[in-house]
């Protein structure tokens, strides 16, 4: 099968339970905002196809499954993962306080090179609001990255945050490229030919 | 932290390893509620991947008679003198010891139980079916190799591999590929000539009466059906063909290794189970497990909260559950860090260095098995080998029962080695499955691949659920449609049973209201 995309990018979303990863996972692949999602459905990552600088980008987005729940999330979440997304909610100081251990658990188990960005969800709950736009903000410059808030009720900033983030990765990739280090990989398992046991033996004899 | 957790649970699984974490996933996959449960802060017990941080402390830690793992010791071996920061910096190669791997402990993924695949083995085949390979990436097997007038050679897997080898001669690649040819077509005809002859007989009379040479008889009984002396015909022809049929998949030998070491596989299954709403807790301990006469549930308290459970399911060594049952000694092990290889430039060159070794005492009759891993596999920094020794275990002293097949290859206190280690997987003396109706899993058994492993899964889940499919494939997120506008975009049988339930019944709600209409 051809290829439909130039590139493929393995993102993730991470932040305490409630913030709302799985809405803005929902506004971005979808563009719809349900807030009674069963967890039972089983959807695990979503798929959205950008384009940017006519290159087809191909985002493949991964929920955390509910495993943030007691710090349980698996160290394979964050294998292969090139950019991630660390959600709060700023009507929820605590999670903004543990912004600063996932991004220790994201030292811990991602590659170094991996590209975050902080977002600040449910910013159209201004009476409720906990955190301001400028701790975000501080926060984000001490990590050395981008910030913004979003709302994924009133879709506000979420496009826009993923098409940053995936441009940052893009550049990152292009500039890796060039310098002729291309990341190495294993193998993906595809479903089994019916003609395997043939298979040693099919190619034409030569001995 | 237990607050929002509920206490009505149909499956409490106690214990993240291999078997505990399949059962969760496939109980959760058909729709059963699940508590997934461990005392460690880590996934995957003894079926897990540690950094070497990680693995010092574990084995470390103190270990009791009813412990999986057990007799752990290990050793840095350091030269006398530390070469000076400057001249690391100067031979621009990086300089392996204790430090320098210790600073780069993260990038280490060391197995307690490491396996190899069979490309189109047991495990392959329910990653594939159940659509949980979409959690992990495996690396191709380099060489297959063995031992020969005390060499370390590649074996020939495919057909290039035999055309190309330098290890036959002519004749004998000839040989070769007319013996694998005939083991090959075995079994589509069960009543011919040899399969008459040589039932009830073992393996190697068949393989001496092909009249091969010593050499191509060392591949297939070393290697490739990875048989001793008194294994039978039959065996031998099956495990032939499972390696025949393993070939031409992925790379070039008929094996697999998961990247990051196989302890990403239980994760892969507690994922999984996440997935569909299992719901995890580590570093959490099950403080006692009582049953209630009259609902005939079982009654867990877990850090002063209580649980109910319709069923329950427990790896050996996780008390208070398995607090009676008594553990022997099952797998000794050895694991070295080295910088350097084991055989020669042509097992190790390019993109390689991932090989798999099965070596034989033949003073004893016992065997072992030896995974090579480079930095290939994710499982070490680039420059630094792991070798994973197994062997089934004949006493409580791992590095005894292994210094047969060590002094085969290498010097275990030699400077080469960096680091080495011993430990002893025990499992259970006796099965018991019937303590209060709580289900043990094995502990790892000896075996290449996981086909015991899966076999137990299997067994435990058709015994809890009898009548539910054993891990039915999960649907790609592309399929899933979820604004619900057309409830019928679901493949219906991709579905567990509640929302099979949900779905006939938004159905039959649609079909009223078209009647109302």
């Amino acid at each position: 099968m051809a290829k439909t995309y130039d590139y493929l990018f393995k993102l993730l979303l991470i932040g305490d339970s409630g913030v709302g990863k799985t809405c803005i996972l929902f506004r971005f692949s979808e563009d719809a905002f349900n807030t009674t999602f069963i967890s039972t459905i089983g959807i695990d990552f979503k798929i959205r196809t950008i384009e940017l600088d006519n290159k087809k980008i191909k985002l493949q987005i991964w929920d955390t499954a509910g495993q943030e729940r007691f710090r349980t999330i698996t160290t394979a979440y964050y294998r292969g993962a090139m950019g991630i997304m660390l959600v709060y909610d700023i009507t929820q100081e605590k999670s903004f306080e543990n912004i600063k251990n996932w991004i220790r658990n994201i030292e811990e188990n991602a590659s170094a090179d991996v590209e975050k960005m902080l977002l600040g969800n449910k910013c159209e709950l201004h009476d409720k609001r906990q955190v301001s736009k400028e701790r975000g903000e501080q926060l984000a410059i001490e990590y050395g990255i981008k910030f913004m808030e979003t709302s994924a009720k009133a879709s506000i900033n979420v496009e826009e945050a993923f098409l940053t983030l995936a441009s940052d990765i893009k550049a990152k990739t292009e500039k890796r490229m060039e310098a002729n280090n291309p990341p190495k990989g294993g193998h993906q398992l595809k479903p089994m030919d019916s003609r395997t046991k043939d298979s040693w033996l099919s190619r034409c004899s030569m001995l | 932290m237990s607050d929002d957790l509920p206490d009505q649970f149909d499956l409490v699984v106690i214990g993240t390893g291999f078997i505990e974490s399949c059962i969760a996933a496939a109980a959760s996959r058909v729709g059963k509620s699940v508590l997934h449960l461990d005392h460690n802060e880590y996934y995957g017990d003894v079926w897990g991947s540690f950094t070497i941080d990680g693995l010092c402390d574990r084995l470390n830690k103190e270990t009791g008679a009813h412990s999986t793992l057990r007799n752990c010791s290990y050793t840095w071996h350091s030269s006398e003198k530390e070469p000076e920061p400057e001249a690391m910096e100067v031979q621009g190669e990086q300089k392996w010891n204790r430090e320098t791997m210790l600073a780069k402990s993260r990038r280490f993924s060391l197995d307690l139980c490491p396996r190899i695949l069979y490309s189109s083995g047991e495990l392959v085949q329910l990653l594939i079916k159940s659509n949980i390979c979409r959690y992990a990436e495996f690396r191709a097997v380099d060489h297959v190799c063995m031992r020969h007038n005390g060499e370390i050679v590649s074996v020939p897997c495919s057909r290039s591999d035999v055309f190309n080898t330098k290890t036959l001669t002519i004749v004998e690649k000839r040989l070769l590929m007319k013996f694998l040819t005939a083991c090959n077509d075995y079994g589509e005809d069960k009543c011919n000539e040899d399969s008459l002859a040589f039932r009830g007989r073992t393996f190697l009379e068949y393989l001496q009466a092909q009249r091969v040479t010593e050499k191509i008889s060392s591949c297939v009984m070393q290697a490739i059906a990875m048989c001793g002396p008194n294994t039978s015909f039959e065996e031998g022809m099956q495990s032939t063909q499972r390696f025949l049929g393993s070939l031409g998949r992925y790379g070039n030998t008929p094996f697999l290794f998961p990247m990051y070491g196989c302890g990403e596989l239980p994760q892969c299954f507690c994922r999984l189970c996440a997935v569909y709403g299992g719901i995890y807790c580590l570093k959490r301990t099950v403080d006692d497990i009582g049953l209630d006469e009259n609902t005939k549930e079982f009654v867990l308290s877990s850090a002063g909260k209580t649980v109910r459970a319709k069923n329950v399911v427990s790896a050996p060594g996780y008390p208070p559950v398995s607090r009676d049952i008594e553990m022997k000694p099952h797998i000794s092990r050895g694991l070295f860090v080295s910088a350097s290889p084991l055989g020669n430039e042509e097992l190790n060159k390019g993109g390689g260095g991932v090989n798999l070794l099965r070596l034989l005492d033949a003073e004893s009759g016992r065997e072992a098995i030896l995974i090579q891993l480079s930095h290939y596999t994710g499982a070490c920094p680039e420059g630094l080998y792991i070798f994973h020794l197994t062997t089934p275990a004949v006493s409580e002293d791992p590095a005894s029962d292994l210094v047969a097949f060590t002094s085969q290859l290498f010097d275990p206190t030699g400077a080469e080695i960096i680091f080495s280690s011993y430990f002893t997987i025990a499992t259970q003396s006796s099965r018991s499955t019937a303590g209060e109706h709580i289900y043990y899993t094995d502990a790892p058994t000896y075996e290449l691949d996981y086909d015991a492993a899966i076999a137990n899964a299997r067994c435990i889940f058709g015994k809890l659920f009898a009548d539910a499919e054993f891990l039915p494939r999960a649907p790609d997120p592309e399929e899933i449609v979820v604004d619900g506008e057309d409830p019928s975009a679901l493949n219906e049988h991709s579905l567990p049973e509640d929302l099979r339930a949900q779905l006939k019944d938004m159905q039959q709600a649609t079909q009223e209201m078209d009647i109302q209409d």
